[in-house]
């Protein structure tokens, strides 16, 4: 029986996505790799012509060595995190080990119940769109693999009952009906899907508090951008090449072009460092954001109050969201319009010109926006745009060995680069910035040349309680975008030039066919801006950009062309699976709420619109509308008559067991044969219901030991019918009119003798 | 049990996933309680239809399997029915049935009908009455038990149990008595001369007398004699109530009777096989007169009279032998002791405990009570 043997395959598939999801929640290959290979070659051994399985002591050994090493794994552990690693660790080599072990009702339960633990410990893990569809996956081959188990469970039951008296009851003999395995399969689809469907309804019902924040749920992983600057970490830098955005930058002619140099797509402004913390944060200020809500039909939204008509024409900038929605709406400085495809509630920070989606909802389609950009704009632009509100003046730099650091520097870069002349002391603020934005230069062409740019910091060994910035500005000379950023910008603190970190995308790579740049996880850059006014910054980047090129052009692969369709999913899965919290909830409750009222409206509306037309053509005049009301009700009456009657129908038949008849012959005992299941309603009603498993003669005997008067009075009815049933008589008029006064004397002896049952 | 282990599982994955803004979690315990939903609505919706009929065997026997087929009807139009298992429901508290193996059925599609079979092993003589009878499934992810139950009453007649006793045991008691083998008044069947008559149409040419044909020039058939099988008549002693049986230490007076039934049922058989003519009596419980004959249906009408007995029916007086003088051993089985009084004095007597020295392979001796001599 095929049905049965399939139990083994879904319960050792089912393993295998098991391990296959663990190893990609922990992003780890070699654990992918390890598992997989061993988890097939269980399957040789254990399944093969010979059948081998491991001993007991040796699985016993085998898991006391996993435990070991899980445990050491834990200790040397820190977190939750960590421990939730080292038990899916412990539980997917269990599972290993368990492949390879003897096969018993008791092991396959152990085996599918670590496999279960081990996807959940996944789901600790990661909300990646490869885990998650492996997730459903997993869950679909589950329920398949539960209803094959169960048959397999009983039908080992019925054998280990049998077998407990050897040679006295005998074998079991499978009892099955025809197509059992295409019926099965049917119903476990229908089964599945049906799990599915309830299963999105109760995760879309489920309550939630508060919100999600994708880049708190993932890491890193979500976009490679981040809002703040670790340097503690030396896992931040990505060479992911997924695709997050694409940009293409539109000149005021309105043709597509590529920028002479890369764009910087500023999506954070860091301008706080936590010497403790070796961190640089954005001190946030809520009080000076200003909202507006984009219009749907893709008009653009001034960000300035006054609009100079001779201004030089801006640039367009559209951005394609491939991956993720994040709620920063990366921007190109200076931005000073905004459209978006659909309506978004759009937040601007004055001070920095950062801009978020404030909309608090992240259902629906991958959307775009587009923005309008002065790259060049004058101080009045930027006045307006920054609402009157400067940023704060921040100078100097946390770490008093600096000071002396930055000194230093300066003087080599003295030696080296041309250096603007020294601004007299009557010089005004404005020549002071200009010369502190030279200065910013000289030393980031500096840094360009003498330093290194690497993504491996395992080899650049710090001093304990050694500031990193210290250590990447006096030892190594060597580090990513983030030390480039942060090197730079404590120099220029220290030397009195106000400057800040920004943290977002560079654009580099440059699609010909699409004419727009396509921005990866690893184009996530940090680069410094330099106060040039009150409102206004320049953009200074010390990180070598040949160097940053080098890196993409050798990561380039062929599944560059294919990863766009990833991407797309993946952001559908990000923002409408992983992102949906209460303010997702929230607003589909209330589109579902107003499609509703639409839908019957609109419906109701169509209905009149007809019923009109209809009056109209036929020229009812005034009274059409009661004539349609009539005809409407007469024909409502007459369906449901209709249907009361097919129902009766199905119930008679069924009654009189001819469903499997042909239908000529249904149709003759249930006009002729109706009196037999009047009577046996009647009893019925009255306490005496047939059992199914007496015939109609059977039951009159049943029926004399309950009730002397009704199975008087049933036994010529039962005689009737079966003349009717299986001999094939049609009573003529008499006799049907014999057959209703029997049934009216069956009704009065139970009416005569109601109480006696 | 995985029902329970199934909810705490749902339990600790919707804690988890409350706790933690995880939205695979949370899907995964939606997921968790939608199966725990299905598998109530595809199991209500697969057993719902079923129809199902016993059809019951009329006798079984103590120590032999009894078969119970169930007929299972599906009346949906579309949805087949999986991991079916059917069974009696045994009133636990005097079980009179074992079950040795459920009738299970694996599939069965819309609008068939499909029979399996049941094993039980009868734990006692007697009539068994049926009543309830149950299809359970956990179809289809194994969380929980929809059980539907029919009542169809209906009655099964245990035979007693059969030991298979020596088989020279017979051969002893009816050896030189009466009831031994003898020749029959009439002829036919064996190779002795019994005598000549006249020529019969039909006769076997290969019976003619030529001899006789010769002298007389008339057709004769030779007639050859017929061996009449030995006779017996098993009696069991059931006069005394069983309250008043003579038990040792430890020993239970209603089990004496049993095996005495036991013993009684176990000559009967081995007279069959063994081609005797045999017949029953019964003293202290009343029974249908059976007269001396052989053959299966013969044998099945007493063990069915065995198995009917009432133990808990009032004794009546007399020997149940009646007063005809049949040619017959009679073979008397006490429960407790041996009253000799009960039967003809050249009757065998035996007691229910020697029931197990009496069985094939047994080492022990007969023991023919005489006149006047108890055992």
């Amino acid at each position: 029986m095929t049905l049965l043997r399939q139990y083994r395959v879904a319960s050792f598939l089912l393993v295998l996505l098991a391990i296959i999801g663990f190893a990609i929640a922990e992003l780890d290959f070699t654990t992918l790799f390890a598992g997989v290979v061993l988890a097939v070659l269980s399957w040789y051994v254990t399944e093969g012509p010979r059948g081998r399985t491991l001993p007991a002591w040796a699985t016993n050994l085998l898991t006391l060595g996993a435990l070991g090493y899980a445990s050491l794994d834990f200790i040397g552990g820190a977190g939750l995190v960590d421990a939730m690693e080292s038990l899916g660790r412990f539980l997917m080599w269990l599972l290993v080990i368990k492949l390879f072990s003897a096969r018993g009702e008791r092991e396959e339960m152990q085996r599918l119940t670590i496999a279960t633990m081990l996807v959940l410990v996944g789901c600790l893990e990661s909300v990646t769109l490869a885990f998650g569809l492996l997730v459903l996956a997993y869950g679909a081959i589950a329920a398949w693999a539960a209803m094959l188990h169960r048959l397999n469970a009983g039908a080992d039951e019925a054998r280990r009952v049998r077998a407990r008296a050897p040679g006295f009851a005998p074998p079991l003999e499978l009892a099955y009906g025809r197509r059992a395995a295409p019926q099965f399969r049917g119903l476990a689809t229908t089964a599945v899907l049906l799990v599915f469907a309830l299963s999105v309804v109760g995760f879309f019902l489920f309550p939630r508090f508060g919100r999600v924040r994708l880049s708190q749920l993932m890491g890193e992983s979500v976009s490679g951008f981040s809002d703040e600057i670790d340097l503690r970490r030396n896992d931040r830098i990505s060479e992911s090449r997924r695709e997050i955005l694409s940009v293409q930058w539109i000149d005021p002619a309105g043709e597509p072009v590529r920028s002479a140099r890369p764009l910087l797509l500023r999506g954070a402004v860091l301008d706080s460092y936590d010497p403790a913390l070796e961190r640089w944060v954005s001190r946030r200020t809520s009080a000076s954001v200003v909202a507006f809500r984009t219009l749907a039909d893709g008009t653009d939204t001034p960000l300035v109050e006054r609009v100079d008509a001779d201004a030089r024409p801006p640039y367009r900038a559209r951005f394609e969201v491939r991956a993720v929605a994040v709620e920063e709406l990366f921007s190109i400085y200076a931005p000073v319009g905004i459209s978006t495809s659909v309506p978004r509630t759009i937040s601007v920070d004055p001070r920095t010109l950062l801009l978020r989606d404030a909309s608090g909802d992240r259902i629906g389609r991958p959307w775009s926006y587009e923005l309008l950009v002065q790259p060049m704009p004058d101080a009045e632009m930027l006045e307006d745009l920054g609402r009157g509100r400067p940023a704060r003046r921040r100078t100097g730099f946390p770490l008093p060995e600096m000071n002396a650091i930055a000194q230093g520097i300066l003087a080599e870069v003295e030696q080296t680069m041309n250096m603007p002349p020294e601004p007299g002391p009557e010089a005004t603020e404005a020549e002071l910035r200009t010369h502190g934005r030279e200065v910013a230069r000289a030393v980031a062409s500096w840094m360009r040349a003498r330093f290194t740019y690497t993504t491996d910091l395992s080899a650049l060994p710090r001093e304990p309680g050694e500031d990193p910035i210290v250590t990447f500005l006096t030892r190594h000379r060597a580090g990513h975008c983030e030390y480039f950023a942060s090197g730079l910008c404590a120099v220029l603190r220290a030397l009195g030039i106000e400057a800040r970190i920004v943290t977002g995308f560079i654009a580099m790579e440059y699609d010909e066919s699409g004419s727009a740049y396509i921005v990866r996880e690893s184009n996530a850059h940090a680069w410094v801006e330099v106060r040039t006014g009150d409102y206004s910054w320049t953009a200074i980047d010390a990180t070598p950009e040949d160097r940053l090129l080098e890196i993409q052009d050798r990561n380039r692969s062929i599944a560059d062309r294919f990863r766009w369709i990833y991407a797309r999913l993946e952001f559908l899965w990000n923002s409408n699976i992983v992102g949906f919290d209460s303010f997702s909830q929230q607003d589909l409750a209330s589109r579902v709420r107003s499609g509703w009222r639409e839908a019957i409206s609109e419906r109701m509306r169509s209905v009149t619109q007809f019923a009109e037309s209809v009056v109209a053509r036929l020229s009812l005049g005034q009274a059409g509308g009661f004539w349609f009301t009539a005809v409407g009700v007469f024909v409502g009456a007459g369906g449901l008559a209709a249907l009361i009657v097919v129902v009766r129908r199905r119930r008679l038949r069924s009654e009189l067991d001819v469903v499997r008849l042909p239908a000529r012959e249904q149709r003759r005992i249930e006009r002729d044969a109706a009196f037999y299941a009047e009577a046996v309603r009647a009893l019925a009603r009255a306490g005496l219901e047939k059992p199914a498993h007496l015939s109609p003669r059977a039951f009159a005997d049943w029926l004399a030991e309950r009730h002397g008067a009704a199975a008087e009075a049933f036994r010529p009815i039962a005689e009737e019918f079966y003349r009717v049933r299986y001999g094939g008589h049609i009573p003529s008029r008499g006799e049907v009119s014999a057959h209703l006064s029997r049934v009216l004397a069956l009704r009065e002896a139970l009416r005569t003798t109601r109480g006696a049952v | 049990m995985a029902g329970v282990v199934y909810i705490l599982a749902i339990l600790a994955v919707g804690v988890a996933s409350g706790g933690r803004t995880n939205n695979l979690l949370v899907w995964t315990f939606s997921f968790l309680l939608s199966g725990l939903l299905m598998s109530g609505i595809v199991s209500g919706m697969m057993m719902m239809p079923l129809r199902v009929m016993r059809i019951a065997p009329r006798r079984g026997q103590v120590g032999e399997p009894l078969l119970i087929r169930y007929e299972i009807l599906n009346r949906s139009r579309w949805m087949p029915a999986y991991d079916l298992r059917a069974g009696e429901r045994v009133d636990a508290r005097a079980p009179a049935l074992d079950l040795a193996g459920p009738a299970w059925i694996l599939h069965i599609g819309p609008g068939e009908r499909l029979h399996a079979e049941a094993v039980y092993r009868p734990l006692r003589r007697g009539p068994v009455r049926l009543r309830e009878f149950e299809v359970t499934s956990s179809f289809p992810f194994g969380l929980m038990m929809k059980v539907l139950r029919f009542t169809q009453p209906g009655e099964v007649l245990i035979q007693p149990e059969i030991r298979a006793l020596r088989q020279d045991l017979l051969a002893r008691v009816t050896a030189g008595g009466f009831g031994g083998h003898r020749l029959s008044n009439h002829g036919g069947g064996s190779d002795d001369f019994f005598g000549v008559r006249d020529y019969r149409a039909g006769d076997s040419v290969r019976t003619i007398a030529w001899k006789r044909l010769a002298g007389t020039g008339r057709l004769a058939t030779i007639e050859r004699s017929r061996s009449v099988p030995p006779r017996v008549r098993v009696l069991v002693d059931l006069r005394t109530p069983t309250a008043r049986l003579r038990t040792v230490e430890g020993e239970d007076a209603r089990m004496l009777e049993e095996r005495a039934i036991v013993l009684a049922a176990s000559f009967l058989s081995l007279a069959d096989r063994l081609g005797y003519e045999y017949a029953l009596a019964v003293a202290g419980v009343e029974i249908p007169s059976v007269a001396l004959r052989r053959g299966h249906f013969h044998r099945e009408k007493l063990l069915s009279i065995l198995a009917a007995i009432d133990l808990d029916a009032d004794r009546t007086p007399g020997n149940g032998l009646g007063t005809s003088e049949e040619r017959a051993t009679v073979i008397v089985v006490h429960p407790d002791r041996v009253d000799i009084d009960v039967a003809p004095a050249d009757a065998w007597h035996f007691r229910a405990r020697e029931l197990e020295q009496l069985v094939e392979g047994a080492v022990a001796a007969t023991e023919r009570t005489v006149e006047g001599a108890h055992p």
